[in-house]
């Protein structure tokens, strides 16, 4: 018996991973890139007729951000058994593992920012947790996307600000987040699944999704509090961090897909795989 | 209403100095370094800031493109700027006038 214990060793491969820990990590490697993906498409529709040029050049890189992150997160796949190529441009709309909350366009700007806000910070929060990765493929990505985030949550904080602050808006603002809240706290999901307990228990993810969740609402309960949203969304400071007053709603929850049904709709999902271009499609 | 006009600064490598590369119309600082980050993004910068032109003091004001007090409406709209009234944008702040 030893003082310490030694470092676990890291996975270099999927193939080095326990039987039980694949499909998780494969559900949750999905679940991230699918979201991603069509977060970028929603941000895409709203970069036109934004309220300024700079705004509207933002959400640009933004929309061209997630799709980066999209692909590098598709890309993850290979090593699981998985083709990429075929995940990004060969699924039906039901296939689709993406935010709920996005199956629906995002109304607005308000819809736009709140999206930002709540929607693309709460799967920062969940890449956070792989950032300590054992699994080194997840581990060796991560660290840039969450760089180009930062700018993301920036931008999302100030025009929470600037909108809150206008009057007549306050309400669509607060409808918007209230919209997105409760599916930005339950996408992250039960810490009790048992895939998601396994991949905390082998280090694969770092946290579990209590802790991610806990994490999330602390890096957004400060610009709701200070704009004068939270006590209307029941987030609270509290103790040492802050809180949500309701349980999200897990009926009809399925954890692998991170979903409690419905789909993306197939219009939404041509242009997601690019039916558009597929005859340019490169190898 | 005015957005404050921020000017972009940018170095390439750690050794050479900072030089401008232009300017973004953002209403506070937070926002100024997100858009000048995504709009003057077509370079691999190793630091960028970003300033308020009304903080900027030109040693001759008659020559300088940096103008810091409002005394006037001339330069009101120099360090205040428009800029993007004609984009078309919309629903926070097309209410303005914008």
């Amino acid at each position: 018996m030893t003082d310490t214990l030694p470092a676990a060793a890291a996975y270099d491969k999927a193939e080095q991973l326990p039987a039980d820990v694949r499909a998780p990590l494969r559900d949750l490697i999905l679940a991230l890139a699918d979201s991603k993906r069509v977060l970028g498409l929603r941000y895409s529709d709203r970069m036109l007729g934004s309220p300024t040029l700079e705004a509207g050049i933002a959400a640009s890189s933004m929309a061209q951000d997630e799709w980066g992150h999209a692909r590098l997160t598709y890309a993850l796949l290979g090593d699981l058994g998985d083709d990429p190529k075929a995940l990004e441009h060969e699924r039906s709309a039901g296939e689709y593992r993406g935010l709920q909350a996005l199956d629906r366009d995002i109304e607005g700007w308000s819809g736009m920012t709140a999206a930002a806000l709540l929607l693309d910070t709460a799967l920062a929060a969940q890449y956070s947790a792989l950032l300590q990765s054992r699994y080194t493929p997840v581990h060796n990505r991560v660290q840039k996307l969450l760089d180009e985030e930062r700018f993301h949550f920036q931008y999302a904080a100030a025009w929470t600000r600037r909108i809150a602050a206008v009057p007549e808006l306050r309400d669509g603002l607060a409808a918007e987040l209230a919209r997105y809240l409760p599916e930005a706290l339950r996408w992250l999901g039960r810490d009790d699944a048992p895939g998601a307990q396994r991949l905390v228990e082998e280090g694969i993810v770092r946290e579990p999704a209590s802790a991610v969740r806990a994490r999330f609402l602390a890096k957004v309960g400060p610009v709701l509090e200070e704009t004068g949203m939270a006590e209307g969304l029941g987030v609270a400071r509290g103790g040492d961090g802050w809180s949500m007053g309701a349980e999200p709603d897990w009926s009809g929850w399925n954890d692998a897909a991170r979903r409690s049904g419905g789909s993306l709709d197939e219009a939404t999902a041509a242009r997601a795989r690019g039916d558009l271009n597929r005859a340019l499609l490169l190898d | 209403m005015k957005e404050p006009v921020y000017e972009v600064f940018a170095r390439k490598t750690r050794e050479e100095p900072l030089r401008h590369i232009g300017w973004v119309n953002a209403m506070d600082g937070d926002l100024a370094r997100v858009y000048a980050w995504k709009t003057y993004d077509e370079q691999n910068w190793a630091e960028m800031c970003v300033i308020p032109r009304s903080a900027i003091i030109p040693v001759d004001p008659g020559e300088s493109q940096f103008v810091t007090a409002a005394r006037d409406d001339h330069e009101d709209e120099i360090v205040h700027s428009r800029g993007t009234g004609s984009y078309g944008g919309g629903d926070v702040a097309g209410r303005e006038g914008r």
